[in-house]
């Protein structure tokens, strides 16, 4: 694959406006690292390092897809994606929420989040340029 | 007038009327006498005397048991009450001739007393049960809520109300939900299960692992399991007991990670992921302009940025076996896919170290029943185990094919080392690595150990045969899927869970 030159973006392969991607993410380096990748290869992506805010960003409804980090400062993620789930809460949204994080949890609690969201990635298994390939393949 | 008086009368009535008629008869007596017989005056005294006497008896008698017959009533009526008394019969109160009113008023006083005392004494007992009732309620060491047919808070003990932080008097009274706020784990909730169990249950019990309290700001959520006894048409109104167990502690813990060890998997997956995402970057920022050399540093930066990431995955997973934990979710998968994609994964590894990894897969293979996620560790394990112990040589042979018993059968073959017989049984033992060769090669002994358990889980086996100085060949064995599929059509979701330590039942409540 040719590598990506610096600040250079890749218009999407169809012709639709670029696809809205809110990154609720506290580790500013996975943040940076998530954001490049996903400007590259044409998504318009916008970073939240903040739960609370992150949650009203997301109940905004103008986005694509929601990566949702679980370990958050003033809201967890799950607290975050029950609130999301919860339609007197969130009336609508159209956004896939995948949930990305490095935390381990009992398998019910996984579980009950796997449920919820539209998918579940451990960050640490998955390069920004692969979770970019996984967010390609989802609706 | 008063009955007393009235009755006095009466008294008074009847012992004049009674001394007129003696004395009278005494008169009358004397006139006869005088007339019929001529006596002396001596005879005449000591006869009219006489008759005075037995007349005064008579008289007495007869009014004796004339006046008694009040008291009398009133004595038979205290004996009839007590408590012993029931051979004595009710007198018959209208019977009495004197003082009827009086004892007839007196009577019905005396029945009021005797039932005041009586409620009295249920009063009294009532207090000290509910009183006793309250004792043991409140001393019970955990929160307990009874709820009515409403769901209205009926009782609630002391540690309750302590508990989640409110008073008796905004509790009792309250709808329950209104009061407690909780969040359960699943669909199951105490709601849900309520509305269950009172459409088709007299009595039920249930209970719930890991429910959440939001308490009012300024106080931590709470998280408690909770058991609940249902019981329809009870008399007392006391519906539906709950009892809460605290565990907010423990379970928080187990929420932000699950053990010491979850939590030191995310301290390392962290920086993992930045460096393979800050590798990744660079080697696209950088690719062709690096030269061979630069590009080979990447790789090996790469590889083993991989490498640590298994690592990780296997420390967690080992915990997880120990603590009963790890769960596994077979599905039918393709089997040569699942193969190809480990080696895949882990050939960047084999190719910094100069080895090549040659398969060889039986493209007729049947579909496993396998949790892939989970093989697939073990494949890598196998894959890093000949890695790491193949010494000068550059081949490793990866090969998967039918077994003569029915079983998938795949095999990982290294010309490297070897090992001795004598660390042969312990191998698949936790911690346990070759001696001879630890100040060599890295690893923690954690691999094998994790690969057995996950092929015990998938109903498969793991063995090795080795030949020292010349390689070894670690196999093990799998189901096809059509040994699986009477199992997955009795299980409700396509999946079949099972646990590292033999089976254990889906979505089942007190799991460890």
């Amino acid at each position: 694959m040719d590598p990506i030159s610096p600040g250079e973006t890749i218009a999407p392969q169809n012709a639709q406006p670029a696809r809205k991607v809110l990154c609720i993410e506290d580790e500013h380096f996975i943040g940076e690292l998530y954001k490049r990748a996903l400007t590259n290869a044409g998504y318009d992506t916008t970073l939240e390092v903040d739960g609370l805010i992150g949650l009203s960003l997301a109940q905004s409804d103008q986005f694509d897809i929601i990566l949702l980090d679980l370990m958050l400062p003033n809201m967890t993620g799950i607290d975050i994606l029950r609130s999301l789930r919860d339609p007197n809460k969130t009336p609508h949204l159209k956004a896939k929420i995948i949930i990305t994080t490095n935390l381990e949890q009992r398998e019910d609690v996984k579980q009950d989040i796997e449920n919820q969201a539209d998918g579940y990635i451990v960050k640490a298994e998955m390069t920004p340029k692969e979770l970019v390939e996984f967010l390609n393949n989802i609706g | 007038m008063d009955y007393l008086s009235r009755t006095k009368r009466q008294f008074s009535i009847t012992i004049l009327l009674s001394l007129i008629a003696s004395n009278f008869l005494i008169i009358a007596g004397w006139i006869t006498l005088r007339s019929k017989l001529q006596l002396s005056n001596i005879d005449y005294a000591l006869i009219l005397g006489l008759l005075a006497i037995i007349l005064s008896l008579l008289f007495t008698l007869v009014l004796t048991k004339h006046l008694i017959s009040p008291l009398k009533a009133i004595w038979q009526l205290i004996v009839h009450i007590s408590p012993n008394g029931s051979s004595v019969n009710a007198p018959n109160i209208d019977s009495l001739k004197i003082g009827h009113e009086l004892i007839a008023n007196l009577s019905m006083q005396i029945y009021q007393l005797s039932s005041i005392t009586n409620t009295k004494k249920n009063e009294e007992q009532q207090l000290t049960q509910s009183a006793n009732r309250n004792f043991i309620a409140n001393k019970l060491p955990l929160p307990l809520f009874i709820l009515d047919k409403e769901e209205t808070i009926v009782f609630s003990n002391h540690p309750a109300s302590d508990y989640i932080g409110l008073n008796q008097a905004d509790i009792m009274g309250k709808n329950f939900y209104m009061v407690m706020d909780m969040a359960f784990p699943s669909d199951n909730t105490l709601d849900t299960w309520l509305k269950e169990v009172k459409s088709k249950n007299a009595t039920a019990s249930m209970s719930w692992e890991r429910v959440k309290l939001n308490v009012l700001d300024n106080h931590p959520t709470l998280l408690f399991d909770l058991a609940a006894y249902y019981n329809k048409d009870n008399p007392d109104n006391y519906e539906t007991i709950l009892v809460l167990f605290d565990h907010t502690k423990q379970y928080s813990q187990d929420d932000q990670a699950v053990s010491f060890v979850a939590l030191s998997v995310h301290e390392l997956r962290t920086p993992l992921t930045v460096l393979r995402g800050y590798i990744e970057a660079l080697e696209e920022e950088l690719g062709k302009e690096m030269n061979p050399e630069l590009q080979e540093y990447m790789q090996k930066m790469n590889a083993t940025a991989q490498q640590l990431t298994v690592f990780v995955n296997n420390i967690l997973n080992v915990a997880r076996v120990d603590n009963d934990q790890l769960q596994l979710q077979l599905r039918e998968e393709n089997w040569s896919e699942i193969v190809q994609s480990a080696i895949d994964a882990i050939s960047l590894r084999a190719k910094v170290r100069g080895i090549e990894l040659k398969s060889s897969i039986d493209p007729d293979l049947p579909t496993v029943g396998v949790d892939r996620l989970s093989i697939y560790e073990v494949i890598n394990n196998l894959i890093d185990n000949a890695i790491k112990y193949s010494g000068k040589s550059t081949k490793i042979e990866i090969s998967s094919y039918m077994s003569k018993d029915g079983m998938i059968e795949t095999s990982v073959k290294d010309y490297g080392l070897g090992i001795s017989p004598s660390i042969m049984p312990n191998l698949f033992t936790k911690f346990y690595r070759d001696h001879r060769n630890r100040a060599q090669i890295g690893g923690t002994g954690l691999g094998l150990y994790l690969s057995k358990a996950i092929i015990s889980a998938h109903g498969g086996n793991i063995w090795v045969t080795s030949n020292l100085g010349k390689g070894s060949t670690f196999s093990f064995t799998i189901k096809p899927y059509t040994l699986l599929a009477e199992e997955l059509k009795n299980s409700d979701n396509n999946e079949i869970v099972r646990g590292a330590h033999g089976w254990i039942k889906n979505h089942s409540l007190y799991r460890r």
